[in-house]
């Protein structure tokens, strides 16, 4: 099916880009990324590049149970993001040096990654990780 | 958004009343038949109401999702059909909000009933997850609730789902895993009572919750759901039709309340609160009720976070004390506010459309004083459900209340 919206926010990420939906006419942000602007119902409607942080509000690791094709992802982790801008997301959390994700939690501050072109093909998401300290 | 008081009240003789229920026990019974138990549990609630097929004129079906081709037979007015009812009946169709399905299929019957749309509503369901293939349902389950462009491609699933919520919980409650997995303890104890629970003769302790595997951190295995076959049913009508029919003890809806919050987890802007604070003032605000005022409550509850959450909007405890109020016993067999009396999801099993169904068709049979005796709370007169669908979505709350003949009792 025919997907624009899609398409362009995935062709952001395949640049390394985290991009969000803004509206011409009122300015405001919308994510996910809408047909109509729910704001103000604009249907005009282009995008921005976001600055990439944000805060985990909530995350898990999962590590049993993947759904079909995730099979051999497992374990990986999923998380909210609270971006700076405003607007949020679920992506999936980079492992710690060590392959695992313990040193992750809630409200820690996060910074988008931008996977490679192959990445972000097979899944295409945002990712994040734990903004250095 | 403010809450009007219902259009019907106690003696309002088109007042839509609950007059009989019915259920088949939850687990995994491979020999049974989708049909045949859409057919027997119908039966069942009729005969608890005192009718038959024939005093039926609409039919409403909670759908099932373990067969999109059985779904369609439920859509299609097969139990039509299949109860003799063809050419008598006036309208057969589905209602379908995943998880909150039932709270919003009280809405619809009630609506058609004070309206005169209808004048005795069946509504049934049925669902076959126990004897499904496991993969196929984790698979089907991995896109129901999920938006496919945003989120499917993180390999999000709902045990995940359940995960985000109950770490958000747990970090801005500060409540323990103890305090988390004491909440499946107290449905074990209450499914001890329940003839109908999958897990009747199987207890639990707060040890061997956490002795179990890690699924979606911070849950464990057996903090998850089990999928079960199940069926239940129940019967509507209006006041008046009810006390014509000689029927002195009912159950009628107080008021409800709602709020959808988001539609995908990842637009959820609290997950540690969900929709449940909004969804119960606007539920009290059209009844005139409180906290205080129900005996019991029945709420729904895939995951401990959900309903502690919910405990903690519908104002039970204190903000934030949720898992620590059930850790304390009270909704325990015999506490002051006994929760989920029949074992609910956790432990009586994961019915996908209907254990929300199964809850409030609980919480109508204590209220009709028809649950076994050793389950039955002495003295119900007032009953909180709550119920949420998809990625907890939306919450909602229904209020229910004992009546005799039209009259509050």
């Amino acid at each position: 099916m025919t997907n624009l919206i899609r398409d362009e926010f995935r062709a952001g990420l395949a640049r390394g880009d985290l991009l969000l939906q803004r509206c011409n006419d009122c300015g405001k942000l919308n994510m996910y990324p809408r047909h109509a602007c729910p704001h103000c119902q604009s249907p005009s409607l282009g995008w921005q590049k976001s600055a990439g942080l944000g805060v985990l509000h909530s995350f898990t690791v999962l590590r049993a149970g993947a759904p079909e094709g995730f099979e051999s992802d497992l374990p990986y982790a999923l998380g909210v993001i609270k971006l700076e801008e405003g607007v949020q997301l679920l992506g999936r959390l980079l492992p710690d040096p060590d392959g695992d994700w313990h040193s992750y939690r809630c409200d820690d501050r996060m910074q988008f990654k931008a996977a490679s072109p192959e990445s972000a093909a097979h899944r295409p998401c945002a990712w994040f990780a734990r903004l250095a300290v | 958004m403010d809450a009007r008081p219902l259009n019907v009240d106690a003696n309002s003789p088109n007042d839509p009343v609950f007059i009989g229920v019915g259920e088949l026990p939850s687990g995994r019974y491979p020999e049974r038949n989708f049909i045949g138990d859409l057919t027997h549990v119908g039966l069942r609630a009729l005969a608890d109401a005192r009718m038959v097929p024939r005093d039926v004129d609409t039919i409403l079906l909670i759908p099932c999702l373990h067969s999109a081709v059985d779904q369609a037979d439920m859509i299609f007015s097969r139990m039509a059909e299949e109860l003799g009812l063809i050419g008598h009946l006036k309208s057969s169709f589905m209602v379908h909000s995943g998880g909150s399905t039932s709270d919003n299929a009280v809405r619809v019957a009630s609506g058609l009933i004070a309206s005169g749309h209808a004048r005795t509503v069946l509504v049934l369901h049925c669902e076959r997850w126990g004897s499904a293939d496991l993969a196929e349902m984790v698979t089907m389950l991995s896109k129901n609730g999920i938006p496919n462009e945003w989120e499917g491609p993180t390999g999000l699933q709902f045990n995940a789902i359940g995960a985000l919520i109950t770490r958000r919980y747990m970090h801005a409650t500060q409540s323990s895993a103890e305090d988390m997995a004491s909440f499946c303890v107290t449905l074990r104890k209450w499914a001890q009572l329940n003839p109908n629970a999958m897990y009747r003769g199987k207890p639990l302790t707060v040890e061997k919750v956490l002795a179990s595997k890690l699924v979606a951190e911070p849950l464990h295995a057996l903090e998850c759901p089990m999928l079960a076959d199940g069926a239940v049913a129940f019967v509507m009508t209006s006041a008046e039709h009810a006390k014509a029919r000689g029927i002195d003890v009912t159950v009628r809806v107080a008021g409800s309340g709602g709020c959808v919050s988001h539609y995908s987890v990842g637009q959820e802007p609290d997950l540690a609160a969900l929709g449940w604070a909004t969804a119960a003032k606007r539920a009290y605000e059209q009844s005139g009720w409180g906290p205080q005022d129900a005996q019991i409550a029945q709420i729904y509850d895939t995951y401990a976070a959900v309903t502690t959450i919910a405990v903690e909007g519908l104002g039970f405890c204190a903000p934030g004390d949720g898992a620590r109020w059930f850790a304390s016993g009270v909704a325990d067999p015999g506490g002051k506010l006994p929760c989920n009396t029949n074992g609910g999801m956790l432990s009586a099993g994961h019915t996908g459309v209907g254990g929300g169904t199964a809850l409030l068709v609980e919480g109508v049979r204590q209220l009709l004083g028809r649950a076994e005796p050793e389950r039955q709370v002495a003295g119900v007169r007032r009953c909180i459900v709550g119920g949420t669908g998809g990625s907890y979505m939306d919450a909602q709350v229904l209020l229910l209340e004992r009546c005799a003949t039209g009259r509050k009792s």
